[in-house]
């Protein structure tokens, strides 16, 4: 095949991007989608998840407990909005701008659940194969790339055009 | 870019009038999962920052731990903690100062 892999994401025009998954991966993130729309759905207090709803005012915890009564629903709205968004596009061949931006909601969250509970560091671990972590650092270091891919391709079309937006007459 | 209409923080919670008009700034902390390139990405997303400005603010949140990316009403700020905490990334705001 050579040194050139061929990227899962890449912008091939405005709002235009093409997806090579292969079959695996698709599961892949349809399932932790709804893995993860289960943990969302039960609770957001929980611990998993506690990464997703940060606090807003860090010096002041009464405004905080107003603030996150006031948002939490409509941020566990988006956040579930992104992952129905991207188990229904797993098998897609080409996303537009706004597909690909809920796959990359979706990828970042999954990100920061699953890294939250593995307890990453910023420094590379080594890990044993045989660890009952292993798996989880591999799904970690999976998305990890499929995220940057997605964030490059992304940024090639920050000037492109906002489909919602009608041309000016 | 997702699609969905932003949401409508119209009346931050609590406080007086007289404390809607002092400044606020909001923050962002470094965190050991977020990509450097996917930071970049939001703040230029988010905020419209040029790649320059967005990589500086970042690299920012990467060496001092936390760098101030916004400022304004409280109202103002509470969306652009909102829009961060939805993309993930640790945002919190203070009284600027």
């Amino acid at each position: 095949m050579g040194l050139f892999r061929k990227r899962r994401v890449q912008r091939v025009g405005p709002g235009r991007y093409a997806v090579h998954l292969q079959g695996w991966e698709q599961q892949l993130l349809t399932s932790l989608s709804a893995d993860l729309r289960s943990v969302l759905e039960e609770s957001t207090d929980d611990p998993s998840v506690r990464r997703l709803f940060p606090t807003a005012y860090h010096e002041d915890p009464e405004r905080d407990r107003e603030y996150q009564v006031l948002t939490r629903d409509e941020l566990l709205q988006r956040r579930l909005a992104a992952l129905d968004a991207t188990a229904a596009t797993a098998g897609a061949r080409e996303l537009d701008a706004d597909g690909l931006a809920a796959w990359m909601g979706t990828v970042n969250q999954l990100r920061l659940v699953i890294g939250t509970n593995l307890d990453v560091s910023e420094e590379p671990v080594q890990i044993d194969p045989d660890s009952d972590e292993a798996p989880g650092y591999a799904v970690y270091d999976y998305l990890t790339g499929l995220l940057a891919e997605i964030v490059d391709a992304l940024e090639g079309g920050l000037g492109d055009p906002d489909p919602e937006v009608p041309a000016s007459p | 870019m997702t699609g969905v209409s932003p949401v409508e923080v119209e009346r931050p919670v609590g406080g007086t009038e007289a404390e809607e008009d002092v400044p606020w700034v909001v923050l962002v902390w470094n965190d050991p999962i977020n990509l450097m390139s996917y930071v970049a990405y939001v703040f230029q997303k988010l905020f419209g920052y040029s790649k320059e400005k967005a990589e500086q603010l970042m690299l920012q949140v990467h060496h001092e731990g936390r760098s101030a990316v916004a400022h304004g009403t409280r109202s103002e700020c509470e969306l652009h903690v909102f829009r961060l905490h939805e993309h993930g990334l640790w945002a919190t705001m203070q009284h600027d100062r």
